[in-house]
């Protein structure tokens, strides 16, 4: 059977875009933890600085002390951060100055770490 | 004709530009993915640390994994085309070919021989950047790799001089073998080898119309021969069509989805 060439591309095309949907089979969060069961509202945030599994488990340790955080999800590749919250006790502002906050470093100084992106 | 071969080219050409603009938008920062992780073989590189941690290697994620899925079942269906239709590298190593192809009066053809044995490079390539990202869990070889050098514009991995070095020897390797870097060194191309020689979507030739007159071996990146063939089985094909372009009988060369 004879094939015109355009079938070409459009095959590559249709590779990568199945190849685009399938990702969601292979994701996974590269760091979870529950604080508590009172998360009933939900922010998914693109952080600038979610890098890896080291800077993913450090995020989280961000919120360890902080009230009102009752789940955090990271995902190292996708640079995202989904954060359940109970909305009595924190706001979604307050959350995102926790990440951007200056970090103390073992040097004396500090340094803002993380930077939010987006919020939604 | 000459016109024909030209717009084939050019359409070609045009869909590796865009592919080629998407890679560069991404490696300047525009998007939410790093260009890596569009890179198939990243795949490769991950499935170790994925079986043994459950954690991709650090720049890597599901998305090189799954890329590399579909690219692997696109090689048994349209062998290479990757290579030839999508693959910004192998885009910039024809250009280079084509600039050298230029300079050079009559370019020198490498020995039927040496060619063979050069692309057992390949294979070698691969396992050396399995074994070492395997073994350093993480992409130490990205200061090799041109893809990464180019687009992250020598970044965090690159090894100064020696990078340069590398890319140098690999720019002037394509001036003087059109598709030096995808013919000897690519651990992707290797990796798509088996599968490219099921693949079912190929150039075919019609015994009885061709000439024998060489024309589509000439005009082959990869020194392949269709016209020592009737079906064009070689695992290096990437179903550029500069072949069936150049063909000048018309239904001698078609491609066709064949087993």
């Amino acid at each position: 059977m004879n094939i015109p060439r355009y079938i070409l591309p459009l095959l590559i095309a249709a590779a990568l875009f199945g190849g685009y949907a399938l990702r969601a089979a292979f994701t996974h969060p590269s760091s979870s933890v529950q604080f508590s069961a009172n998360g009933s509202k939900k922010v998914t945030c693109i952080v600038d600085g979610i890098r890896c599994k080291g800077t993913s488990d450090f995020f989280i340790r961000l919120y360890s002390k902080t009230p009102g955080i009752a789940h955090i999800e990271t995902y190292a590749t996708e640079h995202k951060a989904i954060i359940k919250y109970d909305p009595n006790l924190i706001t979604p502002n307050q959350i995102r100055s926790v990440m951007e906050a200056q970090i103390p470093l073992r040097d004396g100084t500090s340094r803002q770490v993380f930077f939010c992106q987006s919020m939604k | 004709m000459k016109k024909t071969i030209l717009r084939n080219r050019l359409f070609r050409y045009g869909i590796l530009t865009v592919v080629l603009v998407l890679v560069v938008r991404l490696s300047l920062g525009f998007g939410q993915r790093s260009f890596e992780n569009f890179c198939p073989f990243g795949g490769m590189e991950s499935l170790w640390g994925l079986i043994t941690t459950k954690e991709f290697s650090c720049s890597l994620g599901p998305l090189n994994l799954s890329i590399l899925i579909a690219v692997l079942i696109l090689a048994i269906i349209a062998k290479k085309a990757f290579c030839g239709w999508a693959c910004p590298i192998g885009f910039l190593s024809e250009l280079a070919g084509r600039l050298g192809g230029l300079i050079w009066k009559k370019r020198p053809r490498p020995d039927p021989k040496v060619n063979r044995a050069a692309k057992l490079l390949r294979y070698v390539v691969l396992v050396a950047a399995l074994y070492f990202t395997y073994k350093a869990g993480e992409l130490i070889l990205r200061g090799y790799d041109p893809y990464f050098l180019i687009f992250s514009r020598f970044g965090h991995g690159s090894l100064g001089t020696v990078s340069w070095i590398v890319l140098g020897a690999l720019l002037v390797g394509a001036f003087a073998v059109p598709m030096f870097f995808c013919r000897y060194l690519c651990p992707l191309s290797a990796t798509f080898d088996p599968f490219a020689r099921l693949g079912v979507i190929k150039v075919v030739r019609n015994e009885h119309k061709c000439t024998d007159c060489g024309l589509c071996e000439k005009a082959c990146p990869h020194d392949i021969a269709p016209q020592k063939m009737i079906k064009v089985v070689h695992h290096d094909c990437t179903n550029c069509l500069e072949c069936v372009d150049v063909c000048p009988v018309k239904g001698a060369l078609e491609l066709k989805a064949t087993l």
